[in-house]
């Protein structure tokens, strides 16, 4: 049986190998499958209950994905609590209130896996060495500990900022001054300028400028990467809307602006190559593979059917690889279009839903 | 494939020449239904409610509770007969709209109807009004005196959901007490109240102009804000949030009365669970979880099974997930939008993680997931299934013991359907009572409400009336006055 180490070392190895072989994926998924199920108890009862082990399991789709709702109530972990180096939670705005939780004893992976990818397909026109100034709209990480958002951003402006890259958001607010005078610097001297946050800063900074009349023409090679959506947020504005308000506020064309979809569940993030054209098509790295299933029997939709996402993150060695999201999505090419996340359809009939029912008895 | 059309909602006369028409289109398979719905502007509002009030003055009030309830009578016989055109058009088009399985819309129209014949109307009217004459004319007061019921001059319904025929319940009893009648249909299901104010028109067209069917859109406040201003008294159906928003647009003059989503949850006694009763108490369970795919106030969530039988609660989950596949196959789940599925399948997965962490839990489920049943040992939190035929089945020690755990949502209760023994149904029932349920019913009933239920324990009648009453004084002096006193 494999320990954490050969685990880890077989991971990077294969996201340094950029391998697109079908069955490398695999066995690989399968390895860890089996590590997995050794050693992390609750997941190993859940195959069960689902009539499935390593032994059986053939390809990666055989993997029985974990409801995301299981981050929040059970201790999914191959470690022991004591060896764990960090624990994400996911943003809890869930009714709820529980917050789902990934554990990773190490961070390796995880880093690994965010570089490789993120230098891809955010910064793929740049030179190996070549950084950009970027300008955070997120907490930074010491102030977020159990973001996992914070902590990629802060890996980002660690790895590929230039010395001058700062975080413009905190406890009180957006420091629009600041920004806007480096907006404007960026403008001025032709300076590329990276622009990275949750998707409501952004939207938070469009009204702003919007209200101040504020505009700019960032120069070529400048770009946004947006993440995490509107949902729930104070206002919620059309994908079409936002893109088109984004390129016209700094001067940037659509294409170069990018969503991210990520998850506190997962150690690999999507992409779209820019949102010339909406909903764009997302795909991740040669270590995460994705299905559409449907959600009462899992089993995978005709491909163009809408359906929810499972993902298999290779990355994600030390909780469960293979989980079920509650994000509707629908199978394109060689990726997948969101179709967001699905909360509170309405029964039409008065009988009481369960998301009415927390609300009204919280 | 199939394309229906249908006009829906009802105007009177004078205004119709000028309506705007807005129309609602519905899908099932390969059919579809255009149903056209009138809207009114905020002029046509006032134009209309005032109409109204004037035409229950002149006609309804003048009739005799008696003629209004030949009338409904008449209308229901028509939408029982299934030869008449609204009948059919019923069972044609219902189940397009709402999605919900053909034969059983069917059955359950039928059943549901029989509940407003003539004996039954006489039941309603009874139960809040020992003498129904009072809707008539002054009748003496036990008190002393005399006192008239009188109903709202105009009575605005705010109907929401999709359960076929449910509008008729406010409907028919705003007809008994005589009040002009202005109801909003729900996008869901605007077809059958539309139905039921055309039959009662062409069997007596004087009432056409002391009724409306509107539709208009959820927000429009101007319309609707003027409708609120013009009724005397408001009857709405919901969720809480948009019962609240109605509530805070409602003159405080004007009675208000909110009917809001509710919970209801079936409880069988060890008693019953015996070899041989136990499959048609289970058959029951599975038919009122069937019965319009709880979609209703009064459909199931959870059933609490107590320990102790012949037959164990897990062997009762069985016996229900059993008898929920045969129902499967004679009347299948209504087909699902990706986002229902999506939200049954949130359920279902928690309910498979809670199951990690208590050993004696199982899940029976159909293959395609058309329903779902959760044991488990545990009672856990109370709290709802995830709709169309999902259901928690839990075993508790002792009936007493489901009382601390329904407690704390007493304000969400609403039915118990019960499989227990007399002595067992009187002593429970009174610590149900107390803790918010209003109606108690045999298991295989729950959707099923007799005739007269009193919906969410309150008045059908007496909640939509106002009383006039002479004292006794009045009537003593006014002899004095009289020409012939000595």
């Amino acid at each position: 049986m494999s320990t954490q180490n050969e685990i880890v070392n077989s991971i990077i190895k294969f996201i340094d190998s950029d391998s697109t072989n079908e069955k490398e994926f695999n066995d690989l998924s399968i390895q860890i499958f089996a590590y997995q199920y050794e050693n992390n108890i609750p997941f190993r009862q859940f195959a069960v209950q689902q009539g499935s082990s390593p032994r059986t399991a053939k390809t990666w789709r055989d993997i029985p994905p974990v409801p995301i709702n299981a981050f929040k109530s059970v201790f999914l972990s191959c470690c022991e609590p004591s060896s764990l180096g960090r624990t994400f939670m996911t943003s809890g705005t869930t009714q709820d209130g529980i917050k789902g939780r990934s554990y990773h004893p190490i961070l390796d992976v995880y880093d690994a896996s965010m570089k490789k990818n993120f230098k891809e397909r955010f910064l793929g026109d740049l030179d190996d060495l070549e950084k950009i100034k970027m300008g955070i709209l997120f907490p930074d990480e010491s102030s977020m500990p159990n973001s996992s958002l914070a902590h990629y951003l802060s890996l980002s402006i660690k790895q590929f900022g230039t010395h001058c890259s700062r975080y413009y958001l905190d406890s009180h607010g957006i420091n629009f001054e600041q920004l806007f005078k480096d907006l404007e610097c960026a403008q001025n001297t032709r300076t590329a300028f990276a622009l990275l946050g949750a998707s409501f800063s952004i939207v938070h900074l469009l009204d702003k400028m919007e209200q101040e009349n504020q505009r700019f023409n960032l120069p070529a090679g400048s770009r946004i990467l947006d993440t995490g959506g509107f949902k729930g947020q104070s206002r919620e504005i059309e994908q079409e809307d936002f893109y088109n308000q984004l390129s016209t506020a700094f001067g940037i064309p659509r294409s170069s602006c990018v969503n991210m979809y990520g998850m506190t569940e997962l150690s690999t993030q999507f992409y779209d190559n820019g949102n010339e054209t909406c909903p764009a098509i997302k795909t991740g790295p040669h270590w995460i593979k994705s299905r559409v299933v449907d959600p009462l029997t899992r089993k995978d939709v005709p491909k163009g059917k809408p359906g929810v996402l499972v993902h298999c993150d290779l990355a994600h060695f030390n909780i469960v690889s293979t989980i079920l999201t509650e994000d509707a999505g629908i199978e394109v090419n060689d990726g997948f279009i969101l179709s967001g996340r699905v909360d509170g359809e309405n029964a039409k009939g008065c009988s009481m839903a369960v998301d009415e029912f927390l609300r009204a008895t919280k | 494939m199939t394309k229906f059309t249908e006009n829906a909602g009802h105007i009177p006369d004078f205004l119709l020449a000028d309506i705007k028409w807005h129309h609602l289109e519905f899908e099932d398979g390969a059919d579809t239904v255009h149903v056209k719905v009138p809207m009114l502007t905020p002029e046509q509002c006032t134009q209309l409610s005032d109409k109204i009030k004037i035409s229950s003055n002149n006609f309804l009030r003048q009739e005799k509770v008696s003629d209004i309830v030949e009338l409904i009578d008449k209308a229901i016989e028509r939408l029982l007969n299934r030869d008449d055109p609204f009948r059919i058009k019923a069972e044609q088009l219902l189940p397009i709209v709402t999605g919900f399985d053909k034969e059983m819309v069917r059955l359950s129209l039928t059943d549901y109807l029989k509940t407003f014949r003539k004996p039954q109307l006489l039941k309603f009217l009874n139960e809040d009004f020992p003498n129904p004459k009072i809707l008539d004319e002054f009748q003496p007061a036990i008190k002393g005196g005399f006192a008239k019921a009188f109903g709202p001059n105009c009575l605005l319904h705010i109907w929401a959901g999709n359960v076929p025929g449910l509008p008729l319940w406010s409907f028919i009893s705003g007809l008994l007490v005589k009040a002009g009648n202005i109801g909003k249909v729900s996008s869901s299901e605007p077809l059958f109240a539309s139905w039921f104010a055309k039959i009662l028109i062409e069997i007596e067209p004087k009432i056409s102009d002391c009724l409306a069917i509107l539709w208009w859109e959820g927000g429009k406040l101007e319309q609707e804000n003027i409708l609120l201003r013009a009724a005397d008294v408001v009857l709405a159906y919901g969720g809480n949030d948009p019962l609240k928003q109605i509530q805070d647009r409602t003159p405080i003059t004007t009675r208000y009365l909110p009917y809001g989503h509710k919970i209801s949850f079936g409880v069988v006694s060890a008693n019953v669970l015996d070899a041989q009763k136990s499959w048609s108490v289970a058959h029951n369970a599975a038919n009122d979880i069937a019965r319009y795919d709880q979609h209703g106030c009064y459909s199931p969530h959870i059933f609490f099974v107590e320990h102790g039988g012949h037959i164990s609660p897990r062997d009762f989950a069985q016996y229900i997930a059993n008898e929920l596949s045969c129902f499967q196959e004679k009347f299948p789940r209504r087909s699902l939008t990706a986002n229902e599925a999506i939200e049954i399948a949130k359920w279902r997965n928690q309910q498979e993680v809670l199951a990690l962490s208590q050993p004696d839990a199982e899940i029976f489920s159909d293959k395609d997931g058309a329903w779902t049943v959760c044991f488990s040992e545990c009672p856990g939190k109370f709290s709802p299934g995830g709709l169309n035929r999902t259901i928690r089945v839990v075993s508790v020690s002792t009936l007493e013991t489901i009382i601390p755990l329904i407690l704390p949502y007493k304000k969400f209760l609403q039915t118990v359907g019960i499989a227990a023994t007399p002595k067992e149904l009187f002593q429970l029932s009174e610590t149900l009572g107390r803790s918010g349920i209003t109606r108690i019913c045999a298991l295989g009933s729950m959707t099923k409400p007799e005739a007269g239920w009193h919906h969410d324990g309150r008045y059908n009648l007496l909640d939509l009336i106002t009383l006039t009453e002479i004292e006794s004084s009045a009537e003593t002096a006014s002899e004095f006055f009289a020409n012939y006193t000595d």
